[in-house]
């Protein structure tokens, strides 16, 4: 693939551009879907293309990309990108300068114990079907249990003008569980998600099938719950929750783009933004997160950035135009899903780090309240008000665990929240994340338990 | 990429699998089918007053379905579309994976039947315009957004226009091909006061045709984030609400979806099963999917299968109809396909989401234009007669699959006491049953905006539970 690219970097269409970076990539996906123990779906996806992003007079971008992998289709799109950036330069006020960093040249490839490209298609169809008949046994409520496995395995090239080459190498898993219990006109769905990067040593730790049985159970146990409360409750948020909450209310205010020009963190950084207790960071390189992205797709080597320490704003996630514009170093926080779309700024693996707490420490001082769990995930905007699902919730009353409930919502301000965090617990666990700003992205998320206040929108008293 | 090459690539591709699905009914299949598309989109992105990038982005693949004599069926597909070979071993993958599959009943794949003529659909002209009309419109959007009042700002949007085609071609003879435009400017704004963010407010337009009115988005933008100033928190209660289009094409939308897919219905997940000729909302509800309108978003001549579009009622005056299929849901239920095979939808799905759409994707049942009728009223006529409830423009969080309901976030709403609009409301939730709702709808306004696969006016819900963050 450098071959294929490369040579466009010496083209004259080249040396118009305060900057070039071209990207190829080839992608196979495979995917196999399982509903009720009948195959759904068995499909094998290959994707290959480059895409050329360029800066013309050191303020303005432009990108273009395309399936056609011959070297003067990479010509013709870098001529389309050079082209596009010049059309609003002109109207451009600022400069975004964006500081040169040292060229990289690395070849990385994720770390892999079971190999997946040794699994036959055969091995490959059982590991949903496991999870589906797993999830079947449960019981007779179950109306509907759906597997999906899914494997991407990407190859990367990425080649600058400012001389960097980079090849980066992965395969990431996935099993997604969603099952539905039924019972007269009542319906109660659970889920879980599980992935990394790596090979099918991820099965080792949970086998499909006890996955499959773990969210039906859960299903089945939430026909005979009552709904859950509506108000505002002191709260533990099961590492599940946590992450959503973390991605959604607090990572994406966190992104530069989204908290410069008046989001819910612009202009606190070395403030205190919420409680004590929490430290939050971004990390690419977290071994077997779906983030594991040594490199982003401007060049720059990922390295653990703390966002938040002990409650006070320290960073936001840059790339190189928001970090230039800020002045500051750039984080590695430049990811696009795939070659075909320009990179934005991304979360990679966001985690808060772990806390003191043991689960039953954390529980003993509520007198009322909810231990909530699973997320049906969820959203917010740059203000950090969200809105987000859980699955069920446990009452807590004097200290102890109590009666299930069902799931609902849950909303709020997360800034707001965040300062009502009194304790984190000593587990953190890795979690599989997604992502759909603008572009789709699977992102990994580490994450403790958290004891919180929070607004509760259940049907239910 | 120029339109010559593109119209050149395309003829090989479409060529190329023709010969490959011949190919495969010559090995023993026993139904085959080449899905092929093409996008040529160019986009200019805002993000914080500013254009953030120009784009153009080329794509074409195909992906082949297959299907062996007893029902195990594969697919595979592959964006290396200028390359014979590899197109010819695609279509071997997807006939392996279906042999080693086990059998999935009521596959099915359409006849060839004639497709309806839908006029409006593709424009060359927007096909073929220059970026510099792009980023033209992108900062009339901005400046028309930040005109309204100093203290709003243009935080996103986009202004972009894709030239699609798509052909299917089986083994049953179906042999089709349409070229499309898809026109779209979108901005979003906030506003800062007193050291606090309003909520994101947005609007859009989705064309056919290059003729876009940024000042009047721009405008109702910053109007709305100004609308959003002061906001104050409310008590819980239980009121009238009106949800406004957006608010309706969202969540609402989904639930009905849920309801209407074919797929659901098969599986038993949908709560209407059985329900065909039985009232499932109130009276003043009639809905239909009408996938031939002229100028639709989601009009096409024919499905994403090959089958010819329709008109559908699904819902009149209440009463359930008919539920929206493709040829293996109307197969696998009896019933007749309604042309709804989409492989272009919007999902929610983690893993349909990381596999894209268009010839990546198997099809799915989804609306093409899901209508619901639009009353006689303006919409602050509706409003003139509440008493105590909310007019919500826009709310946060998902449905629940299957059991309809909504705990959602007030992302936008104001209070509304005696038919006056008090003031925008912070922080709170709304919830119930989405299908509870439709059974209480009692008046619909005559401001029907159009969606992606959406064309929805603002309704009027009795008796909703609001959750206040007071």
């Amino acid at each position: 693939m450098f071959e294929i690219i490369e040579k466009s970097l010496e083209s004259k269409e080249a040396s118009r551009a305060s900057l070039v970076q071209l990207r190829g990539q080839k992608r196979t996906m495979t995917l196999c879907t399982v509903l009720n123990n009948v195959l759904e779906s068995f499909s094998r996806i290959d994707l290959s293309g480059v895409s050329a992003r360029t800066l013309i007079q050191n303020r303005s971008w432009g990108f273009s990309s395309t399936n056609r992998l011959k070297k003067e289709s990479v010509e013709q799109t870098l001529k389309t990108a050079v082209a596009l950036a010049s059309a609003s330069a002109r109207n451009k006020p600022k400069e975004a300068v964006v500081k040169e960093p040292p060229a990289q040249v690395a070849t990385v490839k994720a770390k892999v114990k079971k190999s997946f490209e040794k699994a036959s298609l055969e091995d490959i169809k059982e590991i949903p079907f496991d999870a589906c008949r797993g999830a079947l046994e449960a019981g007779a409520e179950v109306a509907s249990a759906k597997a999906t496995f899914l494997a991407v395995q990407d190859q990367k090239w990425f080649a600058s003008s400012e001389g960097s080459r980079i090849y980066q190498e992965s395969t990431r898993l996935l099993l997604f569980v969603d099952v539905i219990a039924k019972c007269g006109s009542l319906y109660c769905p659970a889920s879980e998600n599980l992935g990394h990067t790596g090979g099918l040593e991820l099965f080792d730790m949970m086998p499909p099938a006890s996955l499959g049985k773990d969210v039906a159970e859960r299903a089945v146990k939430l026909l005979s719950a009552k709904p859950p409360p509506s108000g505002k409750f002191q709260v533990i948020l099961h590492p599940t929750i946590c992450a959503t909450l973390l991605h959604e209310a607090i990572g994406h205010p966190l992104e530069a783009d989204l908290a410069m020009e008046g989001g819910g963190f612009g202009g606190y950084v070395s403030k205190p933004v919420m409680s004590k207790l929490v430290t939050i960071y971004d990390d690419g390189v977290v071994e077997r997160g779906l983030g594991y992205l040594p490199y982003d797709d401007e060049g720059i080597k990922s390295s653990r950035t703390f966002l938040v320490r002990n409650g006070v704003l320290e960073s936001f996630m840059h790339d190189r135009t928001s970090a230039a514009a800020m002045n500051v170093s750039p984080t590695g926080n430049a990811h696009a899903w795939d070659y075909s779309v320009e990179p934005l700024i991304r979360q990679t693996n966001i985690g808060i780090e772990k806390g003191d707490f043991e689960e039953e420490e954390m529980l003993e001082d509520i007198k009322e309240g909810l231990f909530i769990q699973g997320t049906f995930g969820g959203q917010a905007d740059a203000s950090a008000d969200f809105t987000f699902g859980f699955q069920n919730a446990y009452w807590i009353r004097h200290g102890k665990l109590a009666e299930m409930t069902r799931g609902a919502n849950l909303s709020g301000n997360a800034i707001a929240v965040f300062k009502t965090v009194d304790a984190v617990s000593k587990e953190v666990v890795l979690r599989p994340g997604a992502c759909g700003k603008g572009q789709f992205a699977i992102q990994g998320r580490v994450v403790p338990a958290v004891r919180c206040e929070i607004l509760v929108g259940g049907a239910g008293s | 990429m120029s339109l010559e090459r593109f119209e050149e690539d395309w003829q090989f591709l479409g060529d190329t699998a023709r010969k490959v699905v011949r190919q495969l009914e010559r090995k023993g299949v026993s139904a085959a089918e080449a899905f092929f598309s093409a996008s040529r989109t160019t986009e200019v992105t805002i993000r914080n007053s500013q254009v953030l990038t120009e784009n153009a982005i080329e794509d074409m693949g195909v992906g082949f379905r297959v299907a062996t004599s007893d029902n195990r069926v594969g697919f595979a597909c592959t964006n290396i579309a200028g390359d014979e070979k590899v197109l010819a071993e695609t279509g071997e993958k997807a006939f392996s994976i279906a042999k080693l599959s086990p059998s999935s009943l009521h596959f099915a794949l359409p006849e060839n039947e004639k497709s309806p003529h839908v006029d409006g659909l593709f424009d060359k002209e927007a096909a073929d315009i220059a970026v510099t009309e792009f980023v033209d419109v992108a900062y009339r959007l901005i400046r028309s957004v930040e005109n309204v009042d100093r203290r709003v700002k243009a935080k996103d949007g986009r202004v972009s226009c894709s030239h699609s085609k798509k052909g299917v071609v089986n083994s049953f003879g179906v042999d089709k091909e349409a070229d499309e435009t898809y026109v779209f400017a979108y901005v979003l704004g906030t506003g800062m006061q007193n050291g606090e963010v309003t909520p994101s407010c947005y609007d859009f337009e989705l064309k056919r045709k290059f003729k876009l009115n940024p000042e009047d988005i721009g405008a109702k933008v910053g109007r709305m984030v100004v609308a959003q100033f002061n906001p104050k928190p409310i008590e819980s209660f239980e009121g009238v609400m009106v949800f406004e289009p957006e608010a309706v094409s969202y969540q609402i939308c989904d639930a009905l979806i849920h309801a209407l897919k074919g797929e659901n219905v098969a599986a038993g997940n949908s709560c209407w099963v059985g329900k065909i000729g039985s009232a499932v909302a109130s009276e003043k509800l009639t809905i239909v999917d009408d996938g031939v309108s002229e100028n639709g978003f989601g009009s096409r001549s024919f499905d994403d299968e090959g089958y010819p579009s329709q008109k559908t009622v699904l819902v009149s005056n209440g009463k359930l109809e008919s539920f929206l299929h493709h040829a293996a849901t109307a197969n696998k239920l009896k019933m007749k396909n309604t042309g709804n095979a989409s492989r272009f939808n919007a999902s929610f799905e983690v893993a349909k989401q990381i596999i894209g759409n268009g010839y990546k994707a198997k099809p799915e049942v989804y609306p093409s234009n899901l209508i619901i009728q639009a009353g006689k009223k303006d919409q602050s006529q509706l409003i003139s007669k509440i008493k105590k409830g909310l007019l919500i423009g826009s709310m946060a969080g998902f449905v629940q699959a299957g059991s309809g309901l909504i705990s959602a976030q007030l992302a936008r709403a104001h209070y509304v006491e005696n038919g006056q609009l008090k003031h925008p409301v912070k922080g709170g939730m709304v919830t119930g049953i989405a299908f509870d709702w439709l059974n209480r709808v009692s008046d619909l306004a005559n401001d029907s905006k159009q969606f992606q696969n959406s064309v929805v006016p603002s309704i009027c819900v009795e008796n909703v539970k609001v959750i206040g963050s007071r």
